[in-house]
């Protein structure tokens, strides 16, 4: 009733035929591998959470060195649901983290990537690696001991880099060491920048892929079932799935609020046993396994150097992949795909377990 | 009509309860507060259970009337309101 | 009784019953968000507890300021020695007021606005007296209350 005089008035202003016309031209393939559709709608709804809980926490949290700490703990004992929606946003980065390396590792093997798709995966990878700086910045807010001696860590590797990476270390820290001073530089990147350039990323790579289609595997395109409309079969099973994640993250938020560790000291050495957080754990590992020192040069700059040639590897696959670019099958950079995942997998258990 | 009204009516009261709980400003360790959060948790799977169960019923509904295959043919002809 | 034919449609039913639960749902978590968003509506505190030594030994016709929850709350001795608390809040558009003690007068300085010693409004925009409180003393403690609140401290 309100609805359709809504709607009038609306439609009698804007023709919105164009835009519904394409609406009903939206469809997905049915086929073996389709389920992996789902992964980037869900990591998108994730990340809708935490701009949420984000933002209602950005009320009462106060990114200055001294009362950081304090604040989350006010936030965690004196304020209503507190300690809920900081679970909340915790557990929801930590699941649209693994969420979006899921949706990364199968583009990766199932080859999305390729003619004529390269730019919707160069916005994925950019994504990916804003996302984890979103993770690390948003680790230090707690400005606890681990916080503190994890991002020590993170920008103390990436002054490994030769040349550039100094110069990348100081603007991270904002100085030589993690002072207050990277706290309120992180907070910024934390709430500012990089939610603006995940809004940008993500928008791009939303049109990106409306204007070229669903991508379908190269092993699928004759093993097609059939066509299922966008709207709203496709989109019903997506809210169905972002319900269940909304179940899921809710109920591990509800009970198993993460802990507060103690302020962090600049002076004190950092605990026993301290381990980054579980996205790093891969890269911590790798470079466990490199030696002090090789033929006489830094071996942690040489691990470094090795790690970026392999992440640039990765993002610049659909470059290197020229066989799929011709719409050909080709079993190398399936295999190339596969040893990605299972190194990332591999490396994040071992690190786990020691 | 009055039936759905009242079927609304029924959910409000029951969003009702489920927001009340969350009001109550205890910190969540002494066994009251447990009890409320498990409940809290109970009332939030009933409705995105429920949520799910409906979405499912308008899945299976439009797929039943996709199938009558109506939609294939007509589709240029204009819409009558 | 069974009817022969359906009161509504299917699509209908299907649509206020997913539209009603959706908002019932969504009504409940915004609820839960809204509530932490906004914790506490500037609820103004029944009563305050002070120290009786800083409040009782301030020089007659002068104030003290102390704090009533976040507003500004005054202790006032007048110039024969009797002791009183107001809110200095003026009650035009709740600036803070100061105490003029050559003329015995609060003084509003937004819109130049006048009480005098005993909070009624005589000059300027104020529509209403200042609020005084309840004075109590309980040993050590100087209790400021609403008037008309009954103070029970709890034994610490």
């Amino acid at each position: 009733m309100n609805c359709r005089k809504l709607k009038s008035w609306f439609e009698e202003r804007y023709d919105i035929e164009p835009f519904r016309r394409f609406l009903k031209s939206k469809f997905v393939p049915e086929h073996k591998y389709d389920i992996w559709y789902y992964t980037g709608g869900i990591a998108m709804f994730l990340f809708v959470i935490q701009f949420v809980t984000g933002i209602v926490l950005s009320f009462y949290y106060v990114p200055f060195h001294e009362v950081a700490h304090k604040s989350i703990i006010d936030i965690v004992t004196k304020l209503n649901m507190g300690w809920f929606f900081r679970s909340l946003h915790h557990w929801g980065a930590q699941l649209s983290i693994l969420t979006l390396f899921v949706h990364a590792f199968s583009t990766l093997i199932l080859k999305s990537y390729r003619k004529p798709r390269e730019l919707v995966w160069i916005t994925g990878t950019i994504l990916l690696g804003i996302s984890i700086f979103f993770g690390l910045s948003g680790y230090l807010m707690l400005w606890d001991e681990r916080a503190f001696a994890a991002v020590r860590v993170a920008t103390g590797g990436v002054g490994n880099l030769p040349i550039i990476g100094n110069f990348i270390k100081f603007f991270l820290r904002g100085g030589i060491d993690v002072t207050g001073e990277t706290l309120t530089r992180f907070y910024a990147f934390h709430v500012s920048l990089l939610p603006l350039i995940t809004l940008v990323l993500v928008g791009i790579h939303l049109l990106l892929v409306q204007y070229h289609g669903i991508s379908v595997p190269l092993s699928q395109e004759n093993e097609i079932r059939g066509y299922k409309p966008f709207f709203p079969n496709v989109l019903y099973k997506d809210l169905m799935l972002w319900l269940m994640v909304f179940g899921i993250v809710v109920t591990v938020a509800a009970l198993s609020p993460p802990e507060i560790g103690k302020k962090a000291d600049p002076l004190a050495p950092p605990p026993e046993n301290i381990k980054p957080e579980w996205y790093f754990l891969f890269l911590f590992q790798t470079l466990k396994f490199f030696p002090g020192e090789i033929m006489g040069l830094n071996g942690e700059m040489i691990a470094i150097i090795l790690i970026s040639f392999a992440i640039l590897f990765f993002v610049l696959i659909p470059f290197f992949d020229k066989k799929s670019n011709r719409g050909e099958r080709s079993t190398l950079f399936t295999w190339i795909g596969v040893l990605y995942t299972l190194y990332f997998v591999i490396m994040t258990i071992i690190g786990f377990l020691s | 009509m009055i039936g759905f009204l009242f079927f609304i009516l029924l959910l409000f009261g029951f969003s009702h309860l489920f927001a009340q709980e969350l009001g109550i400003e205890v910190s969540p360790s002494s066994p009251y507060d447990r009890f409320t959060i498990y409940e809290t948790l109970a009332f939030f799977w009933a409705g995105i259970l429920g949520l799910i169960v409906i979405i499912k019923m308008k899945l299976k509904e439009i797929e039943r009337v996709q199938s009558f295959g109506i939609d294939k043919d007509g589709r240029d002809s204009p819409l009558i309101e | 009784m069974k009817i022969l034919y359906s009161l509504v449609t299917r699509r209908t039913f299907l649509n206020t019953l997913f539209c009603g639960w959706l908002i019932a749902f969504l009504s409940g978590c915004v609820y839960a968000l809204l509530k932490f968003a906004f914790p506490t509506l500037g609820k103004e505190p029944d009563f305050v507890v002070l120290n009786v030594k800083d409040f009782l030994d301030i020089p007659p016709n002068s104030v003290k300021p102390f704090a009533w929850g976040g507003k500004l709350g005054l202790f006032f001795k007048k110039e024969d020695g009797s002791n009183y608390a107001l809110k200095g809040v003026c009650t035009h558009m709740e600036c803070n007021v100061m105490y003029k003690p050559e003329e015995k007068k609060f003084y509003c300085p937004c819109h130049k606005g006048w009480f005098d010693e005993n909070g009624k409004n005589i000059a300027g925009p104020p529509p209403k007296p200042l609020e005084f409180f309840d004075i109590k003393i309980e040993g050590e403690k100087l209790i400021v209350s609403k008037k008309g609140i009954k103070v029970e401290l709890p034994k610490a």
